[in-house]
């Protein structure tokens, strides 16, 4: 008998009540409304954090590190660690390190650094030094006895590419080094406090043999990395991957992503809550005109529909509205700045992503129609002859 | 038997389960295709149950309700929707129009319902309400229109999907005398031209003697029928009118 998935009937009847009644029209669009937009808001924001971190692991940071193990200053069998660490699958970089502690002097000047030993065409693959370089490049350091250090050290101890500074340290091998270039990561602190040498620069330094402090491993996918590490430590290295790493990061992401569930799912709640108490005056107020359709031949099937529809498209105008809403919203708030934990001021990372407005509007809708079963299902088990009675 | 449009065999209907009130009882009676059919009585006897069984909108206690031959006393509540909507048209003594809806969109409402395209259910519809005299009416909400105009709206409304019974339960009790004719010449004229069969309700006797047969009842029962012959009301033999019988001219 219905021609078309949305029957005219029904559909003619929500249009009207849509259209005359704007004050709850509004009312109820506009509570949909409010929960989307700042559930898009949030998750925009989140989202942005969340990239924000991700990218300084997956660009800065190493995803698996082995340590010396347990009670011992270096690892000294590194190239056996280094073999094996290339057969893991999805490996991208391994880099051995060697840190040491430095005082750097120039002038007057002088000041305590984290003086690492490196070979830069790995390293650069693990930080991306190469990306940050200001002047000269990385590989620089090995051309003898050169160092490569963050434009604001540069800065504090006052030297300039090709200056000759001098590293120190209780018990460490004096040397004299040139500035061979400088970088800026746009973190102060390691701007202000790491130094690359070479790996021989840096052995020379502590007077050590061949040994390495760490083995930095870059994956191609760093979700594989849990599995990686675990592989590395049934081998005996002390293997740790990036979330055990740096455990903040991830507990920073699980606390405002469960936060941000919790809230978005009670704002729409209360939006539903909304949408219901008004689907319910409004069959109590047409209960004289529903017994009238039904006397017309409106089956309850029809009258079901008829509120369920209503509900529904008052769901999906509220989306709409919550989306465009959210969106102007989130790209106002991209212009925000705000203090990194890294002292830098930085715009607020907001990341809109499409698909989220597609599930918020799928979610309000279904929300929405739930919200209209109770007052639907009352409507369509009115009795004709009582309801036209009023 | 075959020209029955309505048959009624022993129908009780039973209200209420602690104090019972019995309001209709043991109810027996044909209507004929195309019949002009009253029912009277006094307030309270059950005249309106017994239409809204005529009508579909209430299931009986027990007794059983023919439609066109077919019984329809047990049908489900979306079957009797359906049949509603094709079958049978309504007018309530408030007109029961949709505020937001103007007397054209009231009109194509049960074509709507029924399936109907749009454009044939708007011509359908306009012809209907020139036909009620309210052509120059057809986009007017019910709040700019008199409570006479809207009951000749809910009238071709009744009419819209071409019903074999149009039920009227004091379709004219709020009307003065002058709209009140109007509604009932056109009512009357219908039922000559396309052998359509009308069953009302009425307090207003001098109503009841325009049709063709008068029901009264009184507590639930068929006490007395009149059927016209000529100018004059014959009674069925036990027939005891009440005082509001008193003016109609009996052999
Ligand atoms: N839904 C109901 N529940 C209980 N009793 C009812 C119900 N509907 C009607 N009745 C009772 O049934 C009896 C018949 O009512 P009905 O409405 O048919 O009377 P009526 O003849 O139409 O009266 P009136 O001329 O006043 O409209 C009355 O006693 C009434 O109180
Ligand atoms: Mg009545």
């Amino acid at each position: 008998m219905q021609n078309g998935i949305i029957p005219a009937f029904e559909l003619s009847v929500v249009s009207r009540h849509i259209t005359y009644r704007k004050w709850r029209t509004f009312l109820s669009v506009g509570a949909v409304a409010l929960a989307v937009a700042i559930s898009i808001v949030f998750i925009s924001i989140q989202n942005g954090f969340s990239d924000f971190l991700f990218d300084i692991v997956f660009r800065f940071l190493p995803h698996i590190t082995v340590s010396p193990l347990e009670g011992e200053n270096y690892i000294h069998l590194y190239r056996g660690i280094i073999d094996t660490a290339w057969m893991l699958p999805g490996v991208v970089g391994v880099s051995p390190s060697l840190a040491a502690t430095a005082t750097l002097a120039y002038k007057d000047q002088s000041d305590n650094v984290a003086m690492i030993g490196i070979d830069p065409a790995e390293a650069d693959k693990i930080s991306e030094i190469s990306k940050n370089m200001l002047q000269g490049d990385i590989g620089s350091v090995l051309g003898g006895r050169r160092i490569v250090m963050g434009q604001a050290l540069a800065k504090k101890l006052k030297v300039k590419m090709g200056d000759t500074v001098q590293a120190r340290f209780p018990d460490a091998v004096p040397v004299n080094l040139v500035v061979s270039g400088t970088f800026s990561f746009g973190y102060k602190p390691v701007d202000e406090s790491v130094t690359y040498v070479s790996l021989k620069t840096a052995r020379d330094f502590l007077n050590e043999g061949d040994v390495v402090t760490s083995i930095d491993i870059k994956l191609k996918d760093p979700f594989q990395a849990q599995a990686a590490a675990e592989q590395l430590r049934s081998y005996g290295y002390n293997a740790k991957d990036w979330q055990q790493l740096y455990p903040d990061i991830v507990r920073t992401l699980a606390f405002e992503r469960t936060q941000n569930a919790i809230t978005m799912l009670l704002l729409m709640i209360i939006a539903t809550f909304g949408i219901a108490s008004i689907m319910n005056m409004l069959v109590q107020e047409k209960t004289r005109e529903i017994g009238m359709l039904m006397a017309m031949g409106a089956t309850p099937a029809n009258i079901r529909r008829l509120f369920l529809l209503e509900s529904g498209v008052l769901g999906l105008m509220g989306a709409i509205a919550g989306c465009a809403l959210g969106l102007v919203v989130s790209l106002q708030l991209r212009g925000v700045q705000i203090q990194s934990g890294m002292g830098e001021t930085m715009n607020l990372p907001i990341a809109i992503n499409p698909l989220d407005f597609v599930v918020f509007t799928i979610i309000a809708v279904l929300l929405s129609i739930v919200a209209g079963y109770y007052p639907a299902r009352k409507a369509s088990r009115l009795d004709p002859v009582v309801a036209m009675r009023g | 038997m075959s020209d029955d449009i309505i048959v009624l065999k022993d129908l009780s209907k039973i209200y209420g389960n602690g104090v019972q009130v019995r309001a209709l009882d043991g109810i027996n009676l044909n209507i004929e295709t195309g019949e002009f059919v009253a029912i009277v009585g006094p307030s309270g006897s059950g005249k309106s149950t017994l239409l809204n069984m005529i009508g579909l909108l209430d299931t009986p206690s027990s007794g059983q309700i023919f439609l066109k031959g077919i019984d329809v006393s047990r049908a489900s509540a979306g079957e009797r929707a359906h049949l509603r909507n094709r079958e049978l048209g309504f007018v309530f003594q408030y007109h029961h129009l949709i505020p937001e809806f103007s007397a054209l969109e009231n009109v194509m409402m049960p074509m709507l319902i029924a399936g109907k395209e749009k454009a044939e259910a708007q011509e359908t519809a306009r012809e209907l309400l020139v036909s009620v005299g309210l052509e120059e009416r057809l986009s007017n909400k019910p709040n700019q229109l008199s409570g006479g105009q809207n009951q000749r709206v809910a009238v071709a409304r009744a009419l819209a999907n071409g019903p074999s019974i149009v039920i009227g339960d004091e379709l004219t009790g709020n009307l003065d005398t002058k709209s009140s004719d109007l509604i009932y010449n056109l009512l009357r004229e219908l039922n000559r031209k396309i052998n359509q069969t009308f069953i009302l309700v009425t307090h207003d006797m001098t109503l009841a003697e325009k049709t063709d047969r008068i029901l009264r009842i009184v507590d639930g029962k068929l006490v007395c029928e009149l059927r016209r012959k000529g100018d004059l009301f014959i009674a069925s033999e036990a027939c005891e009118l009440g005082e509001d019988g008193g003016k109609i001219k009996r052999s």
